[in-house]
């Protein structure tokens, strides 16, 4: 296959540019460690204040973060980098080369600079929702008495669906924002607005005040990546809600693309 | 001597004034977090009637409130003058016959922050639209001492921020350091929620940090709700904090520049 050929290149190129940088990563990775400390002493604090959190419990929310995590390491190793490389070579010019290459140019643009020391995040993140469904399922049992099953295969397949499409929905809306910079060169700023409000995915959305879950529900829908999820994990969603996020989640990215060719249509190109 | 900070404030006020687009986007990065503290804590203080003696209206009041003393008091020195060292883009500014990091810097760090407090008002009255706090407790008598607490703070977070990127003259990764500054900072300083609801062991050692006077103490003080009894001591500690931080920039900065100069040249 072409692409994952091109992925495969791609995380060579990366992790020998990583490697370059030995002491860098794992300084990073240590300071990533550390933020993972704060954050779990809030979480102790919040739970030792209170039994729940908006009907969520410490397990619950410990998964959560894993989630958000996950969210956020697609972002730091992958949008983010990429929207820097891109708002550069839109403005510079370079971007005629990418286009001129025989591969999808979404392709190129998304996934050609990879920060490869966060992979370690996707192990951590993965660790956190483990062991924090596990916290859930001892809490329930010592609440029944019994020993409850931690969750169902079903929906752990439905949080998986969820997850994949909550993603793809914001990967879609970062693709709709860097394309806008095809009409607005000077639009640089483009993903602010994204990485601001990213931070609110690490707790509920039902805790916000109504303005703010609509914002990151509908507009800017970190919600949908975080969230959503973890309310499929728990059980609180249908079969069918399944499905029509998934079914959101295709469309947004059939929406991004026509919107990316039409783009790359008006672009003119800055280097001749 | 003010006639050199006014040239530096006009210099540096038209300097950020360029940057103002980056503000906006820097404003609303910074804005979210507060907000969610906020939310995560009304949400427990009115499903429980009041978390350790706080109730709902008291989390909102101190959320507003640290969202301007946090400007107030914030410093961006690492961001100003790290890449200078680094780059050795410092030295012409070492040939003028003042100090460059207690005129140039600060007043930049100033003009920022200027620059930040018009732009936070009128966001600030939107939050207070939303959130509806009664700050019927916030009287004159609270927010004057309240004054001379924020401008301890800001003097100690740029003193402090000043000597951690100091270091720069040293190591290539003073951004790292700089980085677990910022989580003690947000831990001891009553960023992420309000001191007395720390563990014990965190209230204990927070008392003495100088992480309090960012956020906390001042925010009590407009608040009202420190005790008249401590807030004597709780200057001196200031004061002390100030001292010492002066003194550890002024000794890092010696030192830097020794090696500054044997290597920058």
């Amino acid at each position: 296959m072409h692409a994952l050929k091109l992925i495969q290149t791609f995380l060579k190129v990366n992790l020998q540019i990583a490697l370059a940088y030995r002491v860098d990563t794992l300084v990073n990775i240590l300071i990533n460690l550390m933020w993972l400390g704060v954050e779990l002493i809030g979480l102790q604090i919040i739970f030792s204040n209170t039994d729940r959190l908006a009907g969520w419990g410490p397990g619950e929310l410990v998964s959560l973060l894993g989630v958000f995590r996950l969210v956020n390491m697609l972002m730091a190793s992958v949008i983010w980098p990429a929207t820097e490389k891109f708002n550069t070579s839109v403005r510079d010019g370079t971007l005629d080369y990418t286009l001129i290459q025989p591969a999808n140019s979404l392709f190129l643009v998304s996934f050609s600079r990879i920060i490869v020391w966060r992979v370690w995040d996707l192990a951590l993140a993965i660790g956190l929702v483990v062991v924090g469904m596990r916290m859930s399922a001892r809490d329930l049992a010592s609440l029944t008495g019994e020993v409850a099953s931690i969750t169902s295969l079903a929906s752990l397949a439905g949080f998986l669906v969820l997850v994949a499409s909550g993603a793809l929905v914001l990967y879609s809306l970062w693709v709709v924002l860097i394309a806008l910079t095809f009409w607005f060169v000077k639009f640089d700023n483009n993903v602010t607005i994204l990485q601001a409000l990213l931070d609110s995915g690490r707790y509920p959305a039902t805790v916000y005040p109504p303005w703010l879950r609509i914002i990151i529900t509908y507009l800017v829908p970190i919600a949908l990546a975080t969230t959503i999820p973890m309310q499929g994990l728990r059980g609180d969603l249908s079969a069918l809600q399944v499905f029509v996020f998934m079914g959101v989640g295709l469309a947004s990215f059939l929406v991004a693309l026509r919107v990316w060719k039409a783009g790359v249509r008006q672009y003119s190109g800055a280097s001749s | 001597m003010l006639r050199i900070y006014y040239r530096f404030w006009q210099v540096n006020w038209y300097e950020q004034w360029q940057y103002r687009a980056n503000l906006l986007m820097y404003l609303a990065y910074w804005l979210v977090s507060p907000v969610v503290y906020l939310a995560v804590w009304t949400t427990i203080a009115r499903s429980q009637g009041s978390v350790g003696g706080l109730t709902a209206n008291d989390f909102v009041t101190y959320y507003l409130t640290l969202l301007i003393a946090d400007t107030l008091t914030s410093d961006i020195t690492v961001h100003l003058l790290a890449y200078k060292i680094q780059d050795g883009t410092l030295s012409s500014e070492l040939l003028r016959p003042v100090h460059p990091i207690l005129t140039n810097t600060l007043v930049n760090n100033i003009a920022f922050k200027a620059l930040v407090f018009m732009v936070l008002v009128p966001i600030w009255l939107v939050l207070v639209l939303l959130f509806q706090p009664d700050y019927s407790m916030v009287t004159i008598q609270s927010i004057l001492p309240a004054v001379p607490a924020l401008m301890l703070g800001f003097g100690i977070n740029f003193l402090l921020g000043a000597t951690l990127t100091c270091l720069a003259f040293w190591t290539t990764r003073v951004y790292s350091i700089t980085e677990f500054y910022f989580a003690l900072a947000i831990l001891f300083s009553g960023q992420f929620v309000p001191l007395q609801l720390m563990p014990p062991l965190i209230q204990r050692l927070a008392a003495y940090l100088p992480f309090q006077f960012y956020i906390y103490f001042p925010v009590s003080l407009i608040l009202g709700r420190v005790p008249p009894e401590t807030i004597a001591w709780k200057f001196a500690l200031g004061l002390a904090w100030l001292a010492v931080a002066y003194a550890l920039f002024r000794l890092i900065w010696r030192e830097g520049l020794k090696r500054f100069s044997s290597v920058g040249a």
